[in-house]
């Protein structure tokens, strides 16, 4: 039963990558300013852009523009970036990871401290820990995290100066051998305990930055849905059969609770991706999502779509995970029994 | 025994001797870092070109501020059409390769094939090269192009048996791809220094060159790293922790007086590069009147437009504008008055204008991404609003800004532009700006349409008498003030931000600055603390 869901989801997001590609693709050449002038920057001669687009199709229709695009994608060739001269596909390559990093590690700050506070909340409603939790939501939700981002660099590195400035290492320490891309993961397995602090220093401020709006929203819809579980009357039973209230907590009202919740980080994971441009930028993290920015400020057509397609199958990932997760937390979606 | 023990001792104290660290310098620019310096066009690419490469000619940096000197070459001889180079011998590339007259031949042929970058100082200009000799290269023009000499600064010299040993399959028949994906992350010239690691967008490291033909200062940084895309609150940080030592010129006032303020950080400054432009499309009303355009400059007060560039007493981020030249730059006068609000005047040239200010509303754009520009915006806006005249400030993104002014109809009446010197020849400025062969290009927004300033512009670059080029050049840019289809703002001052560890001489030295777009980081030159 699970199997053949998946199937079915598998090859919707095919679809919607087709679409999504082709949707892109046109708004892309709708943006204004013609991509091969910028390249070529203000003295380009006019035989010397139309050089270009000649190179790059421009001068073709859409249609066509599209097949030659679908042509290069069937082997792997997403084309050559205008704006770093460089394969789209190797810039991807090279930018995803440090993106994914963060993202990782800021959705395992959002989910270790926002699941646990909105629980908490929503136990010891309107005490001192869910008055805090909801201080520090509204916080973290009202501020845009290049704030956070410039607030923590200036107290943590400018100030006190506990930790590094900008980059995913420091000058001195050299990349650990690629694996994952990712680093923390990578110098673990390599063994290199030096890198793996230096990496986790420089990985702290961005992460955190990143997740506080997250932890706020995930406080808040694990505080409500815990809630609304809390007056189920399986938890009265649940407590007059004299459970723990950790048990309770944890088993009864936490569990039917994370499902509308994990929906929504799912959304949300795959959300940070494009949003993690301003705390990459301040950071200098060197990542997809602002590559993104420069690429479409650019004007860049290829490395445009190619960074929306990764996106478009982030996002597609995510949620089929989400999806699993959420099948095997309740058996009802798990065995394909419709609501009562 | 004892001689054992004597022995193990001078081999432990060998090995225990302290190492002489090696000095580093850290910068950083805005992205991305073109590696291939065929396709470079902005400053951070000018930079790499500089220390990575090397070019025919480059300006003296003896502090005799004596110009454009020949550099790889050893000598140039100029007969009419043809210039005969005669290069240095014995010039070692990265690779170990000598350089001889062939890689010259094939850079000056790979600038034409690629068409990018810095080709537009060459495309259409040069009928034949060849290698004469091993030393000896004979480039012969189509027609006398007196700029050719200064266009060379920009042709940085590739070794042509390291690219070609390294070309992939392409358009240009046996040439490959012309060795272009190389070239994307290696670099294969004589320069200074070497490269070592390159990401376009994140870092570039260098490490001198040992070989170098020209040397290093005493204590030039053995390693340079130059960084890419930092934000402002970034470079704050890494300099205030000493983990930068140059900053970019592009960094926002706010940032640069916070800079300024810390301890042992000061500010170079690089005048004669660019000027900042009010440009004005003469093809639309009521602009279209000359007296209507010299009524708005007369209008404007330029002491507070010099007042936006201010970071401290000591460092303001401009100096007053004569016209549209730099002062670096052959046929500048400086005789010529420096403009200034003069309202009574304003108010008699507005007399003459064929139309009454209310009857047109003028639409003053600014770059959305050079925020300063929005303040210069405002400042028209109420200096002319005394005149009468009505008007809109409107924010244009950059790639919106070069599409409508591809028009004239749908060009702006006010456009704001900071024009940097390509070379330091007045024509590499004045031309792509003025001559009407460049409308529907961003730069030559005006639509200016004057026979006798194109006139003019086309004998400058067929006079090959300098002492002949620098009295066209003065005649030209008095008849382009008189017509005024721009208003002259102020020539900027770059400033970048240093900490006191590092002495940048052409910066900090009389008549040392080059110049030249990206040509005043020169590491080899500078001297480490």
């Amino acid at each position: 039963m699970l199997i053949r869901y998946l199937i079915r989801r598998a090859l919707a997001a095919v679809v919607t990558l087709v679409g999504v590609s082709m949707l892109i693709f046109v708004i892309a050449r709708v943006i204004p300013g013609d991509p091969a002038r910028i390249a070529l920057g203000p003295m380009a001669t006019k035989e010397q852009v139309q050089d270009l687009r000649n190179d790059l199709h421009l001068n073709d229709s859409l249609p066509v523009q599209y097949w030659e695009y679908v042509k290069g994608v069937s082997h792997g060739d997403l084309g050559i970036s205008l704006y770093t001269r460089g394969p789209v596909a190797d810039d991807l390559i090279k930018t995803f990871p440090a993106t994914f990093e963060l993202i990782l590690a800021s959705s395992i700050l959002m989910i270790a401290i926002g699941i646990p506070l909105g629980t908490l909340a929503a136990r010891y409603r309107d005490g001192i820990i869910d008055n805090f939790s909801r201080l520090f939501s509204l916080l973290g939700v009202v501020t845009p995290n290049f704030v956070w981002s410039v607030s923590f660099m200036l107290v943590f590195a400018f100030w006190l100066e506990v930790l590094p400035v900008a980059g995913r290492l420091s000058e001195t320490v050299m990349a650990p051998p690629h694996v994952t891309g990712l680093y923390l993961i990578d110098s673990l397995i390599a063994g290199q305990w030096a890198t793996f602090r230096d990496a986790f220093a420089h990985i702290l401020m961005p992460a955190a930055a990143l997740s506080l709006a997250s932890i706020g929203q995930t406080t808040r819809l694990t505080r409500a849905n815990v809630g609304e579980s809390y007056e189920r009357q399986y938890i009265e039973f649940a407590r007059a059969y004299g459970f723990h209230e950790g048990r309770i907590a944890a088993k009864y009202a936490l569990r039917p609770a994370l499902i509308p919740t994990l929906t929504i980080l799912g959304l949300d994971i795959a959300v940070k991706l494009g949003s993690a441009f301003l705390v990459e930028a301040v950071f200098a993290w060197p990542g997809m999502a602002r590559y993104g920015v420069y690429v479409i400020l650019e004007k860049d057509l290829n490395a445009i779509v190619g960074t929306v397609l990764v996106i478009a199958a982030f996002f597609l990932v995510i949620n089929l995970i989400i999806d699993i997760i959420v099948a095997f937390i309740d058996p009802r979606i798990r065995l394909g029994v419709r609501g009562q | 025994m004892k001689r054992i023990f004597f022995m193990l001792a001078v081999l432990m104290a060998a090995f225990a001797a302290p190492v002489q660290a090696e000095t580093i310098l850290r910068t950083d620019e805005v992205a991305v870092g073109e590696m291939d310096p065929y396709k470079a066009k902005d400053v951070a690419d000018s930079i790499l070109l500089y220390n990575l490469y090397d070019t025919l000619v480059f300006p003296a940096v003896d502090g005799s501020g004596s110009g454009v000197k020949p550099h790889l070459a050893e000598k140039i001889d100029i007969d009419g059409t043809k210039y005969t180079i005669t290069l240095r011998d014995g010039v070692k590339f990265h690779s170990g390769n000598v350089l001889d007259a062939e890689d010259v031949v094939f850079s000056i042929n790979r600038m034409n094939a690629l068409g990018q970058g810095f080709s537009y100082l060459f495309k259409g200009r040069i009928k034949d090269v060849v290698a004469k000799d091993k030393r000896t290269v004979v480039v012969t023009m189509v027609k006398p192009y007196a700029p050719f000499y200064a266009a060379l600064l920009r042709l940085a010299i590739i070794d042509k048996d390291d690219v070609l040993a390294h070309k992939v399959a392409g358009k240009f028949g046996e040439f490959g791809d012309y060795g272009q994906k190389y070239l994307h992350s290696n670099a294969a010239g004589t320069g200074a220094y070497r490269l070592e690691s390159h990401d376009p967008q994140q870092l570039t490291v260098m490490r001198k060159f040992k070989d170098y033909f020209a040397g290093h200062a005493a204590k030039s940084p053995d390693v340079v790293r130059q960084r890419y895309s930092l934000k402002d609150p970034t470079i704050l940080a890494l300099m205030s922790r000493g983990e930068q030592d140059i900053a970019n010129q592009w960094i926002g006032p706010e940032t640069q007086r916070s800079l300024v303020g810390l301890k042992g950080v000061t500010m170079l400054k690089e005048p004669g590069i660019a000027q900042y432009f009010i440009k004005l499309n003469t093809t639309k009303a009521p602009l279209d009147d000359v007296h209507c355009r010299l009524a708005l400059s007369y209008a404007l007060d330029f002491k507070a437009i010099h007042g936006q560039r201010r970071i401290t007493d000591e460092y303001v981020g401009a100096k007053p504008a004569k016209g549209p030249l730099l002062e670096t730059m052959m046929g500048y006068d400086p005789t010529m008055p420096d403009f200034a609000q003069d309202m009574k005047k304003a108010k008699a040239e507005l007399a003459k204008c064929k139309y009454k200010p209310g009857d047109h509303r003028i639409e003053i754009t600014w770059i959305a991404e050079v925020s300063w520009e929005e303040r210069m915006a405002l400042l028209m806006q109420q200096n002319w609003g005394e005149l009468g005249f009505k008007s809109d400030v409107v924010r244009v993104p950059w790639v919106l800004f070069t599409e409508r002014t591809s028009k004239p109809e749908t060009t702006p009446h006010v456009g704001q532009i900071n024009f940097n010197a390509r070379t330091p020849d007045p024509d590499a400025y004045l031309y792509p700006l003025y001559h009407s062969s460049t409308h529907g290009q961003y730069n030559a927004m005006e639509y200016l349409s004057d026979d006798e300033v194109d006139r003019l512009l086309d004998l400058g670059r067929s006079t090959t008498d300098p002492a002949k080029r620098a009295t066209i050049y003065t005649k030209v840019i008095r008849r382009i003030v008189d017509l005024r289809p721009s208003i002259y703002g102020f020539q900027m001052v770059n400033l970048y931000p240093k900490r006191d560890v590092v002495m940048v001489p052409t910066l900090e030295k009389p008549n040392m600055n080059t110049g030249l777009m990206g040509g005043n980081l020169i590491f080899r030159l500078m001297e480490m603390k």
